[in-house]
């Protein structure tokens, strides 16, 4: 017979390996295609823990004590009084559930991420935070982390994810990821300290869940008069990609977010029974940058330290324009100035994936300063450097002449004085800096500066 | 048209002996190596010359964080990972006091008054100062032997920290390890994987100017939550190299 063979054998297993392979992504793009459900999945009310659910719930509630002692939590009384009003406004009057205590916090995260453990912590990131226009897209973020506590999506996901080994899939990010790395000290943490939870509150749920989350967020975003169409808006924003990143999180999965915008916009068509006037979300605006200014300037600080320099032009710039006070044009001024001889945007040809994978090839391999002098070498990265160097200047200028001066203009001034070689200029504005901000907690690092660069003069 | 093993030339029965052989090598290569502390370590060149000497450190708080692998998937550890964490602190101030005589000050310690007194941003800074650590440590593991060059720093935004003016260094410590259910352990011994173990991270860095004088990643196999002994034992290897500072007097 013809299995009689070995080779004949070793034949006919490739080729049932072979067609196993394709008809699976087959299978999953008819999956794909399927028509847009838009009625939410029914509700789930009861829910029995069990040990493994149990365990989840203990180390929800460590993580959370570790964000803290870690030094991740964003300690801004206005502004997480203002994000835990928006959660309070959307939770369902009467609700009561077993094991929750809503908490809602702000992470000192410059990648543009939230998740919710399901002990009912709610997090946002101050790069969330700044990449949101108003509190209407904040609670649509917030009303979609809400449903995944609600309905209990972490404990059912972890229950289906043991069923079906999707363990490997976990093992391949923890290895990816841990130890440290470029995506942040959040996902860091989570990534090695419980890798399950990563999985789920970071990378995303499955599908179904994820659909439920949504849904059930625009339902929560009217019953607490919010502009359900913000949740699409927020979607369009977070398809933004200004760094040109190869991570892959749940709020930059790309062709998951076209899918969510279409089944959203299918959802709230059925349903627009509010639509804001455009003149309603203006005012809006102001009031939640009003209120957010001081987390998206400590998130401007976290962006520069990050090396996410074109993030910190992008978002200073949306900053002044709200609001040209000295503090802000310093930090646009400083946006330009740490943003050196790079472009200011992406080209279409740098936002390719292959282009991201290289790109995140080589952050590995070099170091920031080596970077620079990499582009400092071509004429392009020259043209940039003087071109931004110039604008930190006007910018830096500009700040010194408006109302109430922010100490740190002259040292700002001073280390771009020190980078164009101009040892006396740089020197005097630190000593302004030291004598306008005696206490910095910088004085030490510019003391130190100032006699370094007195002795070259000397 | 038959496709058969010979028409492209591979004879899976000569392979055989080959891969076993292979196998053999390779297994006696490394599993000695695993189950007793492998060790490597980087020095910068102002400490090979002596330029530097390290005599006080501020070891900031060590990240370790152990997973226990089951059967099912990996388990976090949360409060496992956090005392392994503090033991590891612990013990290379100890490590660095015993063999090389230096000095162990206390870090910064985050702040408990409130923000408006001005707590906050101390406790951001150490914060700060962990995330960026996080952040280079990929590049420094990707070439190691480039601390050698003294390729890498931090910068002299260390002095941020506002540590003791005596400090010389301060030391960064990462790990990352695992543990076996005793389901797992009886798969990995018939079918193979990874065994239980612990890789530990050390950095060195200037206190003044932020260069990174000494990197080492000692690891060794076993449960990390209690080979107690082996971990010292690790350690002790990690910082060989590293020059005794002078006794005090």
């Amino acid at each position: 017979m013809f299995l009689q063979k070995p080779t004949s054998f070793l034949v006919a297993a490739l080729c049932f390996c072979l067609l196993f392979t394709s008809l699976g992504p087959l299978a999953r793009a008819q999956k794909k295609t399927a028509p847009v459900e838009a009625t939410p999945p029914p509700v789930r009310e009861e829910f029995k823990f069990g040990n493994v659910d149990l365990e989840i719930l203990e180390q929800s509630e460590l993580l959370d004590s570790k964000f803290e002692r870690d030094g991740l939590v964003l300690h801004d009384e206005a502004a997480n009084a203002y994000v835990r009003r928006i959660g309070q406004s959307l939770l369902p009057k009467v609700l009561e559930l077993e094991r929750i205590s809503w908490r809602f916090r702000i992470l000192r995260d410059p990648q543009p991420n939230a998740f919710a453990l399901p002990n009912g912590s709610i997090y946002v990131t101050t790069g969330l935070i700044f990449l949101v226009d108003n509190e209407s897209q904040l609670a649509a973020i917030i009303a979609h982390e809400l449903t995944h506590v609600m309905r209990r999506h972490t404990y059912v996901q972890n229950r289906s994810n043991r069923k079906k080994y999707l363990t490997m899939n976990i093992m391949a990010a923890v290895g990816a990821y841990a130890p440290g790395g470029i995506v942040g000290a959040v996902i860091t943490i989570v990534t090695t300290v419980a890798p399950f939870i990563l999985m789920a509150t970071v990378y995303g749920y499955s599908r179904d869940l994820e659909r439920e989350a949504d849904l059930k967020g625009v339902d929560m975003m009217i019953s607490a008069e919010y502009s359900p169409e913000e949740m699409v808006h927020v979607m369009k924003l977070l398809d933004k990609d200004i760094e040109g990143e190869n991570i892959r999180l749940f709020y930059n999965d790309h062709p998951s977010l076209d899918e969510r915008i279409k089944y959203l916009s299918s959802y709230l068509g059925a349903r627009a029974d509010k639509v804001t006037h455009q003149m309603e979300l203006n005012r809006e605006r102001g009031a939640y940058f009003e209120i957010m200014e001081p987390a998206m300037r400590h998130n401007l600080q976290l962006s520069i330290m990050a090396g996410r320099f074109r993030s910190a032009v992008f978002h200073a710039q949306r900053l002044v324009d709200f609001h040209a006070d000295s503090e802000n044009l310093f930090w646009l001024a400083e946006a330009y100035r740490t943003l050196g001889p790079r472009s200011p945007q992406l080209n279409e040809k740098e936002l390719t994936n292959s282009s991201k994978k290289d790109a995140a090839k080589k952050r590995l391999k070099r170091t920031l300063e080596e970077e620079e002098n990499e582009l400092l070498a071509t004429p392009a990265g020259k043209d940039n450097w003087q071109r931004h160097q110039q604008k930190a200047e006007e910018l830096y200028l500009r700040a010194l002449n408006a109302e109430n001066p922010f100490p740190a203009v002259h040292r700002g001034l001073g280390m771009l004085y020190e980078k164009l070689g101009r040892a006396n200029d740089a020197a005097s504005e630190y000593e302004k800096y030291i004598g306008l901000a005696p206490n910095a907690i910088d004085r030490e690092r510019i003391s130190r500066r100032i006699e370094a660069l007195r002795r070259t003069q000397n | 048209m038959r496709l058969t093993n010979t028409a492209v030339g591979i004879r899976p029965r000569a392979l055989i002996p080959a891969l076993i052989t292979g196998l053999i090598l390779a297994l006696a290569v490394l599993l000695p190596g695993f189950t007793s502390p492998i060790h490597a370590q980087f020095l910068h060149p102002k400490i090979t010359s002596k330029e530097t000497t390290v005599r006080t450190v501020v070891v900031l708080p060590a990240k370790v964080n152990v997973v226990r692998d089951s059967m099912k998937g990996p388990e976090g550890m949360v409060a496992e990972s956090d005392e392994l964490s503090m033991r590891v602190e612990k013990m290379i101030a100890e490590v660095l006091s015993k063999q090389k005589n230096v000095t162990t000050l206390s870090p910064p310690t985050p702040p408990t008054s409130p923000p408006d007194q001005g707590g906050a941003p101390e406790n951001y800074s150490v914060a700060d100062f962990q995330t960026k650590f996080d952040d280079l440590l990929p590049r420094i593991m990707k070439k190691r032997s480039d601390v050698k060059k003294g390729r890498f720093t931090m910068g002299d935004e260390v002095l941020n920290l506002n540590l003791d003016k005596n400090t010389d260094a301060i030391v960064f410590i990462r790990g990352e390890g695992k543990k076996l259910t005793s389901g797992k352990t009886a798969f990995t011994m018939l079918v193979g994987g990874m065994p239980a173990y612990l890789r530990l991270h050390i950095g060195i860095v200037d206190a003044r100017n932020g260069d990174v004088l000494l990197y080492t990643d000692p690891i060794f196999g076993g449960d990390p939550t209690t080979a107690v002994d082996r971990l010292r034992k690790a350690m002790e290897k990690g910082f060989k190299k590293l020059p005794a500072a002078a006794a005090p007097h």
